[in-house]
């Protein structure tokens, strides 16, 4: 007598089934149970049951001699296979794989087939999935049933229409009915799909013939039709000739809760995994009740105010459109609608703010010790060949032309690195060699840098695509344009052009929703760096360049209301930041409007008298130096700073503004010179003396060549300024020796006397 | 034929009323004069179980309408926010007229009601013939509404004093009103409920406490997220609204509504059209009945000033005055949004340069 096959058909990351398999399970005790899933990964499965492996995590594949060819089977703690081979190994049963090795997905695909979906399979992103080339009925029918039965929740119509029976058995009868009655009308399967059946069938055939006791097959819901039918051996057989060789190697990696969600992606997700997580943990009686508190309590840790009874009308609510809707317990949808209603004073928004937590959570997996977690080392083994660069324990220098093949290549790899936090190479020159053809690094590796690389597998299997997904995750986290420049910066030198458009959409948001002008006007340095950056290497910087313009533009618009009225330390901050902003306008070579848009505000600067006199003066020698403000305007606009009408910390704001770090200026300049030199003299004693330290930093970066040319200038037979006067000959001999004695007698003190 | 420049809404549909309750099988709660899912088809429209096809009341989305409704079959009342213009007023007198087929309870809230319009009155010539007595008690629509077991619709509710709204606590959590002066009480009779509207724009008019607000289930009703059924519910009101103001429509007027209203949507909804760049919203509503406002006034401009020509010209000024609400924020979100936007589409031109002269 053969053994009992029961077949099982779930749904994938269902927690419905999931419980619903397990009671099964429990009732049929089968001696083996079989597997949707890669059968050359079948040694693999035991270590899911393994107590120190947390969910989620997925199942990695990769072609041996290419990891960029990879696919991930994740599970989650409510995922029916799961659970499935946690009851298995509790229960001393076999588990086994039963589905299309992984070889067969992973081969590279044979040219005359190309132009199949195959490509997008062994592109290696997380959509590769098994299931990734077949339709959305193929993938999840439980979810076409239920949007057909105006569900938006597949979960929830699994609970109103198929577990309103109260034994296990009828419920997967159930699924067996609808699914065949499903197949019937839709098109026989064909090519790999048909293949994966028949390797299926297969696989449970020998399997019967391996054990007496019953087997459990354990497969999406849309194959149990096809797995019962009968179909002979050889025809099965001949479906699977010409399997192509490929050597894989398989692990476990941990996996994340936000990439089981459908938005991450992942074809076969679902779209709230934090739903799910939640229907699985709470008793099947009180999952209204303990979702609408789970949402109380995220609106509390939002600040808003919910009380007890307000939560209890919200059960109530939902309970009442549930009827109205025809459905026997309030669902995904009833609870949302109510909690907008009851909870958020019907405000969308307000649950919006919630709903990301709640719905997609931030669990993070994590994985046995034992489990082999090689990919990424394996991937650098490769790149490191491949870029010929070998990890030495000593610091070596490294010089890289970027406007080579090879070049660009050993720099990606390095500042991928430096991305995952495996910093093996260090730029000698950080930040001055954004604009040139040519890097400098320092190499060192060392040991835990192998570990730390490893921590990056949640991320990704190659080192391209843990950077992509790191780099990722860290724009989730970035919160202002600034961070958000550099990020994009970094993305730009690892060659990662997902994330580089993704920072540059995040850049955009973020700058149309900030109103913050130093924010705007900070993040224009680096993404000036960024554009230059591009320029001197292969990467279509347009788009930034225009994003650059824009937020130029929103910058200069706010700059004249955000200037004024600020405290000295905000004025000097906003004199730093208009500073580098400007530095950045030259840099980046902006002309044309936005240039102009740019200057016309440092201008309404200078002619607001609410803005602190530093920055009006930082702005007038920009001006002045892109030649905006003609020599005599500028000699006019200081002689009116520096009029004795004007306060004298004022005056001496506006002085330190415009001369500070532009002392050399005056050498050249003798509108200029003279109006200074105007206001100066007009000082009373006791200003001057206040003044003093403020000259003494403003002439400090003159060296001693340029001092000497200013007194020259300014005493000199050409010059106008005090008449009568000259500098002696010989000044430069006498003066240190001048220096000295004061010095002797200013620090010697009264021990002296 | 009437007199009556409107009737109520349950006469005007009193054929499709009529044709729902016929064939309504379905559990109706007490009170109610239709069943909850014919009500929500009466408002959203479909076909009767006789075949008569039932005009659509509200366009939008259906899932409101059913908890606006759920919400009224348990003992919660419901408060209909929106910004103005979005049809609130509307759907609660439907929803009046199709859950007790009596829409006239109403009472406008204004900042002069004060308690006697709320809760009951007193005819002062019998109060002094006899002393109180429930002869000298003058009901108002909410009095009426608790003992007939209506609906009763509160206008406009946050422009009520809020001590005069707080009289409702007591009506809409133990569904009673005591009346102190005769030692008596009004117990609301089953399927009495309350419908309230407010406009959630203007923040701080009188505020609800929040003892009352959690009383309410609120549902925000949105504006048109479709941009054609926009443009098409604004030159159908333009149209209208010319004619009775005797105003002569240009041709090109439904070219200039589709400019304004495009302009209009990406503001109002901070992004452009393509989804590709994102903007800052001005403090003004912008709702559809702003579009309406700026297309007459832009029209009456033509008329009487500009030889009947509509353009930018005439129209620019309107828009200043509808987007520009604050004249510091809204000036810089405006001229952010002509610079980085408007000025890059060469068919916005003559907009771009008349508003920017405006600005």
């Amino acid at each position: 007598m053969a053994s009992e096959i029961r077949i099982f058909g779930i749904r994938h990351h269902g927690p419905g089934s999931a419980r619903r398999l397990v009671e099964a399970l429990d009732e049929l005790r089968p001696s083996m149970v079989l597997i949707e899933g890669p059968s050359d990964a079948s040694d693999l499965l035991p270590m899911l049951a393994d107590p120190a492996m947390v969910p989620p995590a997925a199942l990695l594949t990769y072609a041996a001699d290419d990891p960029t060819r990879s696919i991930f089977w994740p599970f989650a703690t409510y995922s029916p296979e799961y659970q499935a081979a946690c009851w298995a190994v509790r229960s001393g049963a076999t588990a086994r794989f039963i589905d299309l090795p992984a070889s067969w997905r992973l081969a590279p695909p044979p040219s005359e087939e190309s132009a199949e979906t195959e490509a997008e399979a062994t592109d290696g992103a997380p959509e590769a999935e098994p299931d990734a080339e077949v339709q959305m009925l193929e993938r999840d029918p439980v979810g076409v049933l239920a949007k057909a039965g105006g569900y938006e929740d597949g979960e929830s119509w699994w609970r109103d229409i198929i577990e309103e029976n109260p034994k296990p058995g009828p419920v997967f009868a159930a699924i067996t009915e609808a699914m065949t009655a499903l197949r019937e009308a839709s098109t026989p399967v064909q090519g790999k799909e048909a293949a994966r059946e028949a390797h299926m069938r297969l696989e449970i055939a020998k399997a019967a013939k391996e054990t007496e006791g019953a087997i459990a097959v354990v497969c999406g819901a849309w194959h149990v039709p096809a797995l019962r039918a009968k179909v002979s051996t050889t025809a099965d057989r001949a479906l699977l000739k010409g399997a192509p060789r490929q050597k894989i190697m398989a692990t476990w990696a941990p996996w994340t809760s936000p990439r089981l969600a459908f938005a991450s992606g992942y074809g076969a997700g679902v779209a709230a995994p934090g739903w799910c997580a939640h229907l699985w943990v709470a008793p099947r009686h009180e999952i209204a009740t303990r979702w609408l508190a789970r949402i109380a309590g995220a609106l509390r840790d939002e600040g808003h105010l919910v009380s007890t009874a307000s939560v209890i009308e919200a059960e109530r609510l939902a309970v009442s459109i549930a009827a109205l809707r025809g459905r026997p317990a309030p669902g995904f949808e009833e609870l949302r609608e109510a909690a907008i209603a009851c909870l958020c004073f019907g405000e969308s928004l307000v649950w919006q703010t919630i709903a990301q937590h709640l719905l997609i959570g931030g669990e993070v997996g994590r994985i046995p010790d034992n489990v082999p977690l090689a990919p990424l080392l394996e991937d650098l083994q490769r790149e490191q060949k491949r870029v010929r660069l070998k990890p030495e324990a000593l610091d070596r220098e490294l010089a890289i032309d970027l406007r080579s093949e090879s070049g660009v290549d050993r720099s990606t790899l390095l500042h991928r690195l430096t991305l995952l936090g495996v910093p093996w190479g260090k730029l000698a020159d950080a930040g001055r060699s954004r604009g040139t053809f040519r890097e400098r690094w320092v190499l060192r590796w060392e040991p835990e840098f192998a570990v730390r690389l490893v921590e990056n597998l949640v991320y990704g299997p190659t080192i391209a695509q843990a950077a992509a997904g790191r780099i990722s995750a860290e724009f989730d986290k970035a919160s202002d344009l600034k961070a958000l420049a550099n990020l994009v910066f970094s993305a730009l030198t690892a060659r990662l052009p997902d994330a580089v458009e993704r920072g540059i959409a995040l850049i955009e948001q973020r700058a149309a929703q900030t109103s913050d002008c130093l924010e705007l006007l900070a993040a224009l340095p680096p993404l000036a760096d960024t554009v230059r950056y591009g320029q001197a290497r292969p990467t279509d910087a347009d788009q930034l360049a225009f994003l650059l313009t824009r937020i130029l533009v929103q910058g200069a618009l706010a700059l004249p209301y955000a200037a004024r009225g600020l405290d000295q330390g905000a004025a000097a901050t906003m004199r730093g930041v208009i500073l580098s902003a400007d530095g950045a306008v030259t840099l980046a070579e902006i002309g044309g409007d936005e240039q102009k848009a740019w200057r016309q505000a440092l201008r309404a600067l200078i002619e607001d008298t609410q803005v602190a006199p530093l920055i009006a003066g930082a702005s007038a020698r920009l001006l002045y130096e892109a030649e905006e403000l003609s020599p005599d305007d500028a000699a006019m606009l200081l002689g009116r700073a520096l009029s004795p009408g004007r306060a004298v910390a004022d005056a001496a704001g506006f002085f330190e503004g415009f001369f500070e770090g532009g002392g050399e200026r005056l050498i050249h300049d003798r509108g200029l010179r003279d109006a200074v030199d105007r206001w100066m003299q007009s000082l009373d004693e006791q200003h001057f003396t206040e003044h003093l330290p403020l000259f003494r930093r403003a002439f400090s970066n003159l060296d001693r060549m340029q001092r000497r040319r200013l007194l020259d200038a300014l005493f000199g037979r050409a010059s106008a300024g005090l008449p009568g006067r000259t500098l002696a000959p010989n000044v430069e001999e006498i003066w240190p020796r001048h220096l000295e004695r004061l010095t002797a007698i200013l620090t010697a003190g009264p021990a002296n006397e | 034929m009437t007199e009556a420049l409107r009737l109520p809404a349950e006469k005007i549909h009193a054929a499709e009323l009529e044709a729902l309750k016929a064939d309504d099988k379905e559990r109706r709660p007490p009170g109610w004069a239709l069943s909850p899912r014919a009500a929500v088809t009466y408002l959203m429209g479909g076909k009767a179980a006789n075949g008569m096809p039932i005009s659509a009341k509200y366009v939008g989305d259906k899932r409101l309408i059913e908890t606006a409704v759920a919400t009224l079959a348990t003992d919660r009342a419901l408060l209909l926010l929106g910004v103005p213009g979005t049809a609130k007023s509307w759907v609660s007198e439907h929803l009046a007229a199709a859950v007790s087929g009596d829409s006239t309870m109403v009472i406008q809230c204004t900042a002069g009601t004060d308690e006697n319009q709320v809760r009951y009155g007193w005819n002062y010539a019998q109060l002094l013939a006899h002393g109180p007595s429930r002869q000298a008690l003058v009901p108002t629509p909410l009095f009426r509404a608790m003992e007939a077991g209506k609906l009763c619709r509160l206008e406009e509710l946050t422009r009520m004093g809020s001590d005069v709204q707080d009289t409702l606590i007591t009506v809409l959590s133990e569904k009673m009103m005591p009346i102190p002066e005769l030692n008596e009480s009004v117990y609301a009779v089953r399927g009495f409920n309350v419908i309230a509207t407010a406009n959630n724009r203007d923040k701080g008019v009188n505020e609800l406490s929040s003892a009352l607000k959690r009383r309410f289930n609120v549902v925000v009703l949105p504006l048109p997220d479709d941009m054609e059924q926009e443009i098409a519910i604004v030159t159908k009101r333009v149209g209208e609204m010319a004619q009775s103001l005797d105003l002569p429509a240009p041709k090109n007027v439904s070219e200039e509504v589709a400019r304004v209203v495009a302009i209009f949507r990406e503001l109002r909804g901070g992004a452009t059209m393509d989804g590709k760049i994102t903007l800052k919203t001005p403090s003004g509503t912008l709702s559809t009945a702003e579009a309406i406002a700026v297309m007459i006034g832009g029209l009456s401009q033509a008329a009487f000033f500009n030889g009947g020509k509509l353009s930018a010209e005439g129209l620019a000024p309107n828009m200043i005055g509808a987007i520009v609400k604050d004249p510091v924020q809204d000036k810089v979100v405006l001229e952010e949004y002509l610079e980085t936007v408007l000025k890059k589409r060469p068919d916005y031109a003559d907009y771009y340069h008349m508003l920017s002269d405006l600005t």
